[in-house]
């Protein structure tokens, strides 16, 4: 799918002469004042090296808000269950800033997120390479906490000041990802976009709105509260004005367990039960991250396929059918989220017991979505998702679904096989995907000299 | 720069008033028992130390200086609000500053120190500024700094723009005088033409708002505060004009607004002889003609028909221009990021005029979504440069 707002290019006289980047020159303007000033990485770079480990009492504390209900908090010193959170794994809670990953995507959604997908407006690859370079110091500083660079009288302060003068961390965590579109002509990154990375294309059941589509760089933000979330998009959207323009948004949240497991979508059922151990490297390296000999460009080694889903859910057609019908369509029941051939949540589905559908139907959403056979086996994805609420439509009636997010290592042997078995479940009824798009999340940033995309940019 | 009825107007005035507040909510507590300053109102982690703010001992209480990310705690001993400056011994650079510590009062400053000789400044109110003891400090690298703008230093740029606008306003005159001719003669299709040239002469002395008072509101308000909307009789000027116009208007309704506002341009013209422009305006303007820009033109929201928002915010980058070419002396030294500024603005200026096709200007709404976007970020980027302008020209006491 072509991206209609490509076509009109950037004109050199646009691009101007100028070297400078997005939000900085190189010279010391306040504007850029954090990148490059051995004045802020000292301490942020102690901090961030605490980070991992440091993270478990404060994962602890972060954890109450999400987790303390389920009672299951099982902080062991730098790891805490993530099955608080319902994700039904288990990572550190705070994933470290730094390393040869981007650790925020496997940490199961902390209470609020945001999804900001951006268009570069950067003039040409020296200004890319600027924004990137700010945008990974600005998340480094924010995922790390601590005071502002005071500016004195050479410009209004430097930080909004929302989470007071010290911006704690907040259990944030920073996700960059690239669109398909940054590696047109503008950049000089023809030859480099990762081998499974296309636009989104417009699958049967979708109902794809062009403004809540794509984009150049998807960045996703989340914490434990809502005003941490708000103050990392208004630090990193003030540090890169000029090389950054919002495409589209989808703000989220993630439900406390009710009253146990995995947290509910807004269907009224458990979500994200099946998810591959996020806490396992090796099932990680066969499903999520893109390894060497893939045939992916170098630099994308360490990267992750990311696909993004704007999915509104008719909640008020869903309440009115049967609790039986929402069950099957599902394939679990909607108290304990137990597959309907189970007792307990986490009990596996029996399909090989089961070949015409009698107690979980064929066509049900978790049946098709993962058969559970070993040929299918290497098309699971890590899924990422969480909840939205925006207001209502012209018709009153409540706008609310999934901000689906899910991981993986190759689009097409995963999402896309999955997506397919999909098409046409009796669940398509009830729901209607209106955006989104597919992106790489770029490899980890691995210390204080990195930043985002240098592998792809140098 | 528009203004609508009972919007919000940020004058230096309301600044002014703002920055008086804690003044005057802190000498209410002059009539409270001495406390010590409480402990812990700043960052924590970070070194505190306590200084004294008064006549005799400004900047006493710093002994054990240290270089690095800090914070003074700044505490009037004296029976006045002062305002505190943390200056750079040599060039008289100022690392920090806190307005309006009222007497009895602790306020917080965080600043970077490095290697170099440092001293507080004490401004009381109504009193002479004082210095206070000299602090060396070897290694680390300081915050940014800057000298401080006096009012002194604003008089001439102010002056000269003030002359700049008394000529722009002769061209106002001239050009909303054939509106109004062509509006007269019956001859829509010509007013139509003529509309443009003279609003935006107008757009380009965007930087003076405040100074021309209630004549912006007639001149160039909107409807929007109207509770008419575009039929109420309060709505007048190029807006009032431009929306007969282009929504088929028969000249006849249109000769009283046009000639109206012919003569408040041309008593505007007269008036300005005799105003002054308060010089702490110049820096204020340097940034809010293109927030003005953001907030009215790229939104579409002041258009009433003729599509030229796109011409408007290029007029209003001149009007930028004209503003930071009268402050450049002082900017030159204190605002590292004025030659990419510079560039910056040129590079909008280059895209603006890729909208223009002769007298036409693409409409806002015609824009593809990539140079909407471009136009947001060029100008999105200008504005958040542009507010170290103003926090640097605002004008200090000194002596």
């Amino acid at each position: 799918m072509t991206d209609p707002a490509r076509t009109d290019a950037t004109t050199p006289a646009e691009t101007g002469t100028d070297r400078t980047g997005a939000a900085g020159d190189g010279t010391p303007e306040t504007v850029t004042a954090e990148v490059g000033t051995a004045g802020v990485r000292a301490p942020v770079g102690r901090r961030c090296f605490l980070r991992g480990a440091a993270a478990a009492g404060a994962g602890l504390t972060g954890a109450a808000a999400v987790g303390a209900t389920a009672g299951a908090v099982a902080g062991d010193g730098a790891r805490v269950g993530d099955r608080t959170a319902g994700a039904g794994t288990a990572v550190t809670v705070v994933p470290p800033f730094h390393g040869p990953h981007q650790q925020s995507l496997l940490a199961a959604p902390r209470r609020s997120t945001v999804y900001v997908a951006f268009d570069v407006t950067a003039g040409d690859r020296t200004e890319l390479t600027e924004l990137l370079r700010t945008l990974t110091a600005r998340a480094r500083f924010l995922t790390c906490g601590g005071t502002p660079e005071p500016v004195g009288i050479t410009g209004p302060p430097a930080d909004s000041g929302v989470l007071g003068g010290a911006p704690p961390p907040g259990a944030l965590a920073v996700t960059v990802a690239v669109g398909a579109a940054l590696f047109d002509g503008r950049f000089g990154l023809g030859g480099l976009r990762p081998r499974r990375l296309s636009a989104m294309p417009v699958f049967p059941d979708d109902d794809l709105r062009p403004d809540w589509c794509h984009g150049d760089l998807g960045l996703q933000l989340h914490a434990d509260e809502p005003d941490t979330v708000l103050h990392a998009l208004r630090d990193i959207a003030r540090h890169t004005r000029g090389g950054l323009q919002v495409r589209w948004r989808m703000d989220g949240f993630t439900s406390p367990p009710r009253p146990s497991g995995a947290p509910r979508n807004l269907l009224g059922f458990k979500d994200g039960t099946a998810n591959p151990d996020a806490a396992d490297a090796r099932e990680m390296d066969r499903l999520v991250w893109v390894g060497r000999g893939s045939g992916e460009p170098a630099w994308a080694v360490g990267g992750s396929y990311q696909v993004v889903r704007l999915i509104r859910l008719l909640v008020e057609f869903w309440d009115r059918v049967s609790l039986a019908e929402q069950e099957r369509m599902i394939g679990r029941a909607r108290e304990s989220g137990a597959p309907l051939d189970g007792d307990a949540e986490t009990d596996r589905p029996h399909y090989a017991d089961d070949p015409t559908g009698d107690v979980i139907p064929l066509d049900a959403h978790i049946r098709r979505a993962d058969p559970r056979t070993p040929a299918t086996a290497d098309q699971r994805v890590l899924r990422r998702a969480c909840n939205y609420d925006r207001g209502v439509d012209a018709n009153g009636n409540l706008d609310m679904g999934l901000l689906f997010c899910c991981y993986q290592q190759d689009i097409a042997r995963q999402f896309e096989k999955i997506q397919g078995r999909l098409a046409g479940e009796p669940l398509t009824d009830y729901i209607r995907t209106f955006g989104g798009g597919y992106f790489f999340a770029l490899p980890g940033v691995r210390d204080e000299t990195d930043w985002y995309g240098r592998a792809l940019l140098t | 720069m528009r203004r609508t009825p009972g919007e919000g107007a940020r004058s230096p005035r309301g600044r002014a008033a703002v920055a008086l507040a804690p003044v005057l909510g802190a000498a209410g507590l002059l009539l409270l028992p001495y406390a010590p300053p409480p402990t812990a109102a700043a960052p924590r982690g970070l070194p505190h130390t306590t200084v004294e703010v008064s006549p005799g001992r400004c900047g006493r209480g710093w002994d054990r200086p240290a270089p690095g990310l800090q914070v003074f705690r700044l505490h009037n001993t004296s029976g006045a609000a002062a305002e505190v400056r943390l200056t750079e011994r040599g060039s008289g650079a100022v690392l920090g500053e806190t307005e309006g510590i009222g007497p009895g009062t602790t306020r917080t400053l965080t600043v970077r120190l490095g290697k170099g000789a440092y001293a507080f400044r004490c401004v009381p109110e109504d009193a002479d500024a004082v210095t206070g003891p000299t602090v060396r400090l070897e290694g680390g690298r300081a915050g940014p700094a800057a000298a401080p703008v006096t009012e002194h230093d604003l008089i001439p740029p102010a002056i000269a723009y003030q002359k700049w606008v008394a000529g722009g306003l002769v061209t106002v005159v001239r050009l909303t005088g054939r509106l109004r001719d062509a509006i007269d003669r019956g001859d829509l299709a010509a007013a139509r033409t003529a509309w443009l040239p003279a609003h935006l002469a107008y757009e380009r002395l965007g930087a003076a708002y405040d100074a021309f008072g209630d004549a912006d509101a007639r001149i160039n308000g909107t409807a929007a505060g109207r509770p008419g909307g575009v039929g109420d009789p309060s709505f007048t000027g190029f807006h009032r004009v431009e929306h007969g116009l282009w929504h088929g208007a028969p000249a006849g309704s249109l000769r009283a607004p046009a000639a109206a506002l012919a003569a408040d341009v041309a008593a505007l013209r007269t008036s300005w002889d005799q105003a002054r422009m308060d010089p702490a305006q110049l820096g204020l303007r340097a940034h809010e003609i293109l927030e003005n820009t953001v907030q009215s033109e790229l939104t579409g929201r002041t258009d009433h028909g003729s599509g030229s928002n796109l011409a408007t915010a290029r007029a209003n980058l001149d009007g930028t221009r004209a503003v930071l070419a009268r402050l450049r002396p002082l900017l030159t030294t204190r605002y590292p990021g004025l030659p990419a500024l510079d560039r910056r603005l040129e590079r909008a200026a280059v895209l603006l005029d890729g909208f223009r096709h002769g007298a036409r200007w693409t409409p806002l709404t015609r824009l593809s979504r990539a140079r909407r976007e471009r136009t947001d970020a060029v100008f999105g980027d200008l504005v958040e440069r542009l507010s170290s302008v103003a926090t640097l020209c605002a004008p200090r006491r000194t002596a």
